[in-house]
């Protein structure tokens, strides 16, 4: 790869200037080629996952066994009247989609698919994700206010205090990786996990509130309050339709989750490497995409099976336990890493962090079943309490 | 490749400009607190130029992900002033263009008088350990006390606002 700021000749003898351009309309094509995709795909999972698991069949209408229904819902979104209420603010309603959606074809840039396939190999690759994982919030929030409706403001304001609550643990989960790989280019990350010294075995604790808050940043279920339609209509959505709601939802969200397993994928379980890909680098990509959406599926299987939070459980949960333990999990990590010698550090870690694991696992739900204890206990004493005079 | 950098420098100055003018001149304060992070991503844009890009992305991160949504929260939660309420102060105009001049004059002295008799040239993406260099060794003590200080306001602001609560 050739240095930033010099023009390089393109094949078939494009002149330098014009392949600097055209270099840049392939890789933007090919991006949103891979987001529509990727979406029209995960949503089909998604929804035929979702049959499976309740007993149904899911889409079997459009296609052969339903694979082309997310098509024709696309072309549905696409050919929608483009509706909007006249009290709704015209410039931001408009944009909002956009601002949410630019961030995430950005983030495309950095993801090494394999060896020599990414857009470009930066040396802060984890901290242009992170820094464009934080863009994000601002398209939600301006299209909470923009819609001119309550439910849509109030499910902006809780989006934006979620995803800058569940920042903290995200990217303190991806400092404990940076630690142990000493670099934050992605690339870099990737290598330092030869064959099965995956970080996955290495920094378990790390993965899982990684992923937790992975699940807060992509609004998905348990997470999805934004969204809440119990409470909130459609939250941010509410007043959206047509390609507008689908370019929020489908696209941002599907192309975020992608984002996420991808980074998953290369800080814990190795990237590219695997089988035969030292013989054809090519087979990175495949391994690659395989891990991808084995997280994706994960990520389903989770919405499947949990219910929605509450939104002080939400708070509670991300201040009062998330935060806590990637802090000690930082703070361990790195005294470790600086106390040890070479092959010792990685196991006393590895062992410090599947002990945290244990106990996320063992004491959250004993220390939550003490809590619900001690809150029936004080509503029934005061409940005696008012009740005594009348008795 | 002579153009190409001063024509990107100047894209990016007119959207920093622009921002900032926005910033001032939009009735809505919304639409200012939207281009105030417009022009942050332009000042990212020119960090970036530079050759430093763990700043252009710190500057991302902080002000446009972090400090644009918290004054977005803050002016969703403070409310509209209906059309017409003029709630400046009586001076706040001519204080501005009082002091709107005086503090040109100076950024511009300063910018002639220190940067352009600097000669290191950084190399692309070469300014992370320089950073890191900075913050976790040399001036390592000052960080931490401005940490602690940021701390203590932070602790005395939670203080202020939860007196009385129980």
């Amino acid at each position: 790869m050739s240095p930033p700021g010099v023009l390089v000749p393109g094949p078939f003898g494009i002149d330098p200037l014009v392949w600097v351009v055209l270099r840049l309309l392939i890789a933007v094509l090919l991006v949103v080629g891979l987001i529509f995709n990727g979406a029209l795909l995960q949503i089909l999972m998604e929804r035929k996952l979702q049959a499976w698991a309740q007993d149904r069949v899911g889409p079997y209408h459009v296609g052969p066994w339903g694979l082309l229904q997310t098509f024709a819902d696309a072309l549905k979104l696409i050919g929608k009247e483009d509706v909007r209420s006249r009290f709704t603010d015209a410039a931001f309603f408009l944009t909002a989609p956009a601002i949410t959606f630019t961030p995430m074809v950005a983030a495309w840039v950095v993801i090494p698919f394999a060896p020599g396939v990414q857009g470009i190999d930066i040396n802060i690759g984890l901290l242009y994700l992170s820094s464009l994982g934080a863009m994000g919030v601002l398209g939600i929030v301006i299209a909470g206010w923009a819609s001119n409706n309550k439910y849509s403001l109030i499910g902006g304001l809780r989006s934006a205090g979620q995803l800058i609550s569940y920042e903290v643990p995200q990217i303190l989960s991806l400092v404990t990786v940076v630690l142990l790989a000493g670099s934050l280019q992605l690339t870099k990350i990737a290598t330092a996990q030869p064959g099965l010294q995956l970080n996955l075995f290495i920094l378990p604790a790390a993965f899982l509130t990684y992923f937790i808050a992975a699940l807060a940043e992509t609004n998905r279920t348990p997470f999805d309050l934004p969204e809440a339609e119990s409470e909130l209509v459609a939250g941010y959505l509410t007043e959206y339709s047509g390609m507008r709601w689908g370019t929020f939802l489908a696209l941002t969200e599907y192309g975020n989750v992608t984002i996420v397993s991808s980074i998953m994928t290369t800080l814990w379980l190795g990237g590219w490497n695997g089988p035969l890909v030292d013989q054809a680098p090519i087979l990175g990509v495949l391994w690659f995409t395989l891990k991808v959406y084995v997280i994706i599926v994960a990520f389903m299987w989770i919405r499947l099976t949990l219910p929605r939070f509450r939104i002080d459980q939400l708070m509670n949960f991300c201040w009062k336990v998330l935060i806590p333990l990637t802090l000690t999990n930082l703070f361990v990590t790195a005294t470790l890493k600086v106390a040890l010698p070479a092959p010792w550090d990685l196991i006393a870690i590895g062992i410090l962090n599947w002990g945290l694991v244990a106990a996320f696992i063992v004491l959250i739900p004993r220390l939550q079943r003490r809590r619900l204890e001690r809150l029936r206990e004080r509503l029934r004493t005061e409940r005696e309490r008012t009740l005594a005079p009348t008795a | 490749m002579d153009f190409i950098a001063p024509l990107i420098f100047v894209i990016l100055a007119a959207i920093v400009v622009a921002g900032g003018l926005a910033v001032v001149l939009l009735p809505r304060i919304t639409g200012s607190a939207l281009s105030m992070g417009l022009s942050f991503l332009g000042m990212a844009g020119l960090f970036a130029l530079l050759g430093a890009e763990t700043i252009a992305f710190f500057q991302v991160l902080i002000y446009v992900g972090a400090i644009t949504v918290l004054i977005l929260y803050g002016v969703m939660l403070t409310g509209v002033a209906p059309a017409g309420a003029d709630r400046r102060l009586f001076f706040q105009k001519q204080a501005g263009w009082a002091l709107v001049p005086l503090k040109f004059v100076g950024v511009v002295a300063t910018v002639f008088a220190l940067s352009f008799q600097s000669n290191v040239v950084q190399q692309p993406g070469g300014d992370l350990e320089p950073l890191a260099n900075a913050v976790f060794r040399d001036y390592a003590f000052p960080f931490e006390v401005a940490s602690v200080l940021l701390l203590a306001a932070m602790i005395g602001a939670i203080a202020l606002v939860k007196r009385g609560d129980d």
